[in-house]
């Protein structure tokens, strides 16, 4: 290093930096991370396998009320996994806050609003990266091959890593406690997922769980994507439910992020 | 070289109040441009706060900063434009090597293009004897290695304003002197520079002005020598005494040379003028009133007295 090479930076230089720009490269390296582990996505893909071959075959021959259970099963649990996976940001974010990681990140040159919407994203899009052979699996098996339908069950599978992300990123911002953390995503995780229409349909479910499953946001992808999948018709109502789900939480997101961190909480 | 010419960064009584410990209060003071300032101060004196509030990660709960004239909380994102931080602590993705942990932090930091970006950052790790570890992943680096990529993100990225906080913990000594090089030549090239340390030497060889803080709050401010010459009688006396004995300080103020005595346990030290002549006095007298001596050491004044004599306490 030497005087004569290199010269410091012109701050108005950086004025041309473009905001989406700087937004990719924070999804970018959420995303980097999932591939810094590939053996996590072969052991889980290979354990959905085992879950559908095994648990989902043998399971669907015992339940005689519902014949079509097998294919309710699997797209379910494609849409349980996303919404599993697209917590993980939290995780993420509360480590980052906990090592200090997240005190560097916030010295970067990138507004407050698209850091967060560039962490969801990543997110976001880290969770389908990780669901794509699965869903693939299953879109092989059941035979679904409208590219139209396919799409539309994926923006579904989005929208909801989308939301989830963004609610992921709430409660990691809004509890400083690692311990109440810990229980309070795994509790929510637990309750979106398993009181939601993904695994079993709402008229089996006891009635305390029926009460809830409609407003959860698996639901509304679950049944969205089927819908989807299925080419019967669009399901207004879910894609209604996952926009909202989407706007509040990230919206709820950005604004904790901006009253929290700026003020210094981790420090 | 440090001309001293324009104010660039500017506090005025900011203060930071995490629920009720003050960790900066009521701090007024200005950075000039292309300067090396030095924040010296014991662990806890509130330099990272000071630094963190200026880099926009904190708000301050009072006063004002400006960079360049910006308003740190009307303008954070133009101000982070300006600056570049290296954390006490590494701050890095474990998982990472050395040159990807560069690689990035430039491509959120600047507008070079692969090419330059990633010359650049292969020049940095080979000056720091990196460039053979940089797919080295972080966390498997020991604490001297990971320090010097934590350094490097600022050396690279080559900002207007670069911010180290104890740039040489954990290096060995010829990391030391060659962290100090970069940093000066960085300073040379435009940048200001502000560099947190509770290492006299680090501060005193390294910085252009010294910024004393202690307990949050700004104790002085000047060059190394002025500081040291506007300390009283420009000479130091350091008398070790016996352990719990009651010192009569009465007897040394008696001499028109000695300025001012300050007492820490059986440290004693005396600021005054004419030592080499007074000592022998002092001894006597001392020991005429039954004080156990066990060491004497006379010596000019160094920042760590100009810290002890504002402070009250040593910087340890």
């Amino acid at each position: 290093m030497s005087s004569s090479t290199i010269q410091v930076t012109d701050s108005s230089d950086l004025s041309s930096q473009s905001t989406s720009r700087l937004v990719l490269q924070m999804a970018r390296r959420d995303i980097a991370t999932l591939f810094r582990t590939p053996w996590i996505i072969i052991s889980r893909s290979l354990a959905f396998i085992i879950q559908l071959f095994v648990f989902a075959y043998l399971i669907s021959g015992l339940v005689v009320k519902f014949p079509g259970f097998f294919p309710y099963y699997a797209v379910g649990s494609v849409v349980s996994v996303v919404a599993s996976i697209s917590f993980i940001i939290g995780y993420d974010i509360f480590e980052e806050a906990e090592e200090g990681l997240l005190d560097y990140l916030l010295t970067l040159p990138i507004p407050r609003r698209e850091f967060i919407i560039g962490r969801a994203l990543g997110g976001a899009v880290r969770a389908m990266i990780y669901t794509i052979p699965m869903f693939a699996i299953v879109a092989v098996l059941e035979n679904f091959s409208n590219p139209l339908s396919l799409i539309a069950a994926v923006l579904d599978l989005f929208l909801l890593a989308f939301g989830v992300t963004g609610l992921s990123i709430t409660v990691a911002v809004s509890v400083r406690s690692a311990n109440r953390f810990d229980v309070v995503l795994a509790l929510l995780e637990l309750a979106v997922s398993r009181a939601s229409t993904a695994l079993y349909p709402l008229a089996f479910m006891p009635s305390y769980v029926a009460a809830l499953a409609p407003f959860s946001p698996v639901t509304f992808a679950a049944d969205s994507t089927r819908a989807a999948l299925s080419g019967s018709s669009l399901d207004i109502l879910g894609l209604a439910g996952l926009l909202g789900f989407v706007a509040i939480f990230l919206g709820l997101g950005a604004t904790f992020y901006f009253r929290r961190l700026e003020g210094g909480v981790y420090a | 070289m440090f001309q001293g010419n324009t104010a660039l960064i500017g506090f005025d009584k900011a203060g930071k109040r995490f629920g009720t410990l003050d960790a900066v209060k009521e701090f007024s003071m200005t950075i000039q441009d292309e300067e090396i300032l030095g924040l010296l101060g014991p662990n806890g004196a509130g330099k990272t706060t000071l630094m963190l509030m200026m880099g926009t990660v904190y708000r301050p709960t009072s006063g004002k900063i400006s960079v360049n004239g910006l308003d740190v909380v009307q303008h954070p994102n133009d101000v982070r434009k300006m600056i570049g931080i290296a954390f006490q602590d590494p701050r890095v993705d474990g998982i990472l090597g050395a040159f990807d942990v560069l690689n990035w932090h430039l491509k959120m930091t600047t507008n070079l293009d692969k090419g330059e970006r990633e010359d650049r950052v292969e020049k940095v790790l080979r000056a720091v004897d990196l460039w053979e570890a940089k797919n080295k992943r972080t966390w498997l680096m020991s604490g001297g290695m990971r320090k010097k990529v934590e350094d490097c993100k600022v050396l690279a990225q080559r900002p207007k304003i670069a911010v180290f906080d104890e740039p040489t913990a954990f290096l060995d000594v010829p990391s030391r002197l060659l962290m100090w090089k970069m940093i000066r030549e960085l300073r040379d090239e435009g940048s200001t520079v502000i560099v947190a340390t509770n290492m006299m030497d680090e501060a005193e060889r390294l910085s252009d002005r010294v910024a004393i803080v202690n307990l949050g709050k700004l104790v002085a401010i000047d060059t190394p020598e002025q500081l040291k010459g506007k300390t009283k009688g420009g000479e130091v006396l350091e008398l070790t005494v016996g352990n719990g004995q009651e010192f009569p300080r009465e007897c040394l103020t008696q001499f028109s040379e000695v300025q001012d005595v300050k007492q820490e346990n059986n440290k004693v030290t005396v600021y005054l003028s004419g030592g080499r002549l007074l000592l022998p006095k002092i001894v006597e007298t001392l020991t005429n009133r039954g004080v156990k001596i066990d060491s004497v050491h006379l010596k000019e004044v160094t920042l760590e007295d100009v810290f002890l004599n504002y402070t009250g306490h040593r910087l340890e």
